[in-house]
Parts: C-alpha cells; structure tokens; sequence
C-alpha cells in the first residue's frame, strides 16, 4: 500500500484492507483453494487480508476432516499457516454454524465466532471484497 | 416403479434435496453423497426419518461422510460406491440431484 492510503488508513478507521468471503463446501469445488490462495498472496505482500466464513464456508473450518478420503490434496491444512502470512482476523458467522448443527471446534486456532450483526459489522470495516 | 435418489448438493446451499423430497415415493432409495452428506444434520433430514416406515431406504457414502468429518446416524445405512453400482441395478430408474 502507497504512504497516501496509510495515511488515509490512519485517519479513517473504517474501510481499510481486503476481506474474503468463503461460502463454499471445501470439496465440491475449487472456490475453497481459490480463496486460500489469494489470501495467502495478499499475505506475502504485506497486505491486510480477513478471512470471513458464511453458509456452507463454516464447513471449511470444522475439525477432523480428511480430503484424502475423497482423492483431493488437503488444502485445509495449509489454513495453519495463516499465522506465518500475517492473516488474525478470522470470522465465523455464528448463524451459520448453528443452522448446521455444527460446535465451535475448529482445526485452526483464534478463529472468533461473530453473530450476525457483529459479522457484517466486521465485514463492513473493510475496504475490499471478494466472495468465494 | 423404484427410484433411487443421488443426492449430491447442501441442503444448506441449494433446494436439491428439497425438491428429492417432494417427489420421494415409498420403496424409493437415496443416497446421500459428496456435499449431500452434510443434508444429515439438515431439518429436512428429520422430517425424512419420521416418514420413513421401513419403505424408504437411506444410504450415507461411507467416505464421503467422514472425508467430511460427519457423524454417523443409526438409521442411515453406510454404504460404498461398488453398493451405489448394486443399487441402480435394484431400481427402475436413477434420478442425480445435482
């Protein structure tokens, strides 16, 4: 980011770096690495990314799952590199888990639960989206 | 007339298994597969339990399920995909939600 947007950024709290949305189950389609991989590009440039997870994404983040069973290479492991990439702000629709039945055990730490209206407050804190 | 019934999308994400059921007959047969497990844990799901009388059968792929880390549930038979093969052969006509 250029010193004029850091600059901007330090006097406008609200609508700074890039949000990704997952909403998509991890093994039906490609959306889920798709997302992993431009996080953790936007990561290697010192760019500030948050990780949000809504409807059927919440799956991505569920423990003790295995992608070998179904022939695909474990994306899902990679998620624990997040730290090294700089990316903390990780966000789980509260609703979303809930619909699906779904315990807040997740295969990755400092994942934090948001409720709907928190969600989309962090979600609109954000300057950039994009939505897998 | 049997159908079987390959469920193969989230309930949570499309009205697939919505419309299976709508058109569900007794000695039907469904198997839920790839994003089609996660329908177990769905509200439709119970609804389907409570009218099964032992005419409708349904069937979890055993490695779909737990690829997903999905629990298990008594009166969802776990099967694999060389069952899938016999069971096309045991019903008159296959109809994929997907």
């Amino acid at each position: 980011m250029t010193t004029i947007e850091q600059q901007t950024l330090a006097s406008l709290p609200k609508g700074f770096g890039l949000a990704i949305i997952n909403s998509k189950a991890p093994f039906s389609s490609n959306d889920g690495k798709d997302a992993l991989d431009v996080a953790l590009m936007f990561g290697s440039f010192e760019q500030k990314v948050s990780l949000f997870f809504q409807g059927d994404g919440v799956y991505q983040l569920i423990a003790n799952q295995d992608g070998r069973l179904v022939s695909i290479k474990d994306y899902l492991k990679t998620f624990s590199a997040f730290e090294f990439y700089d990316i903390e702000d990780i966000y789980v629709c509260q609703q979303s888990l809930v619909n699906r039945q779904l315990n807040e055990t997740f295969h990755i730490n400092d994942v934090q639960v948001l409720t709907s209206i928190e969600f989309s407050k962090a979600l609109n804190r954000h300057q950039h989206v994009l939505r897998f | 007339m049997s159908t079987l019934h390959l469920v193969r999308q989230s309930a949570f994400a499309t009205n697939d298994f919505t419309q299976c059921l709508s058109v569900l007959d007794h000695q039907d047969t469904v198997v839920l597969m790839d994003d089609g497990c996660y329908n177990l844990k769905h509200s439709l799901m119970d609804s389907l339990l409570k009218r099964v009388d032992g005419t409708i059968n349904i069937n979890i792929i055993s490695s779909h399920a737990q690829a997903r880390a999905i629990e298990t549930m008594a009166k969802v038979s776990h099967i694999d995909m060389a069952d899938v093969v016999a069971l096309t052969f045991n019903h008159n006509k296959v109809i994929t939600w997907q």
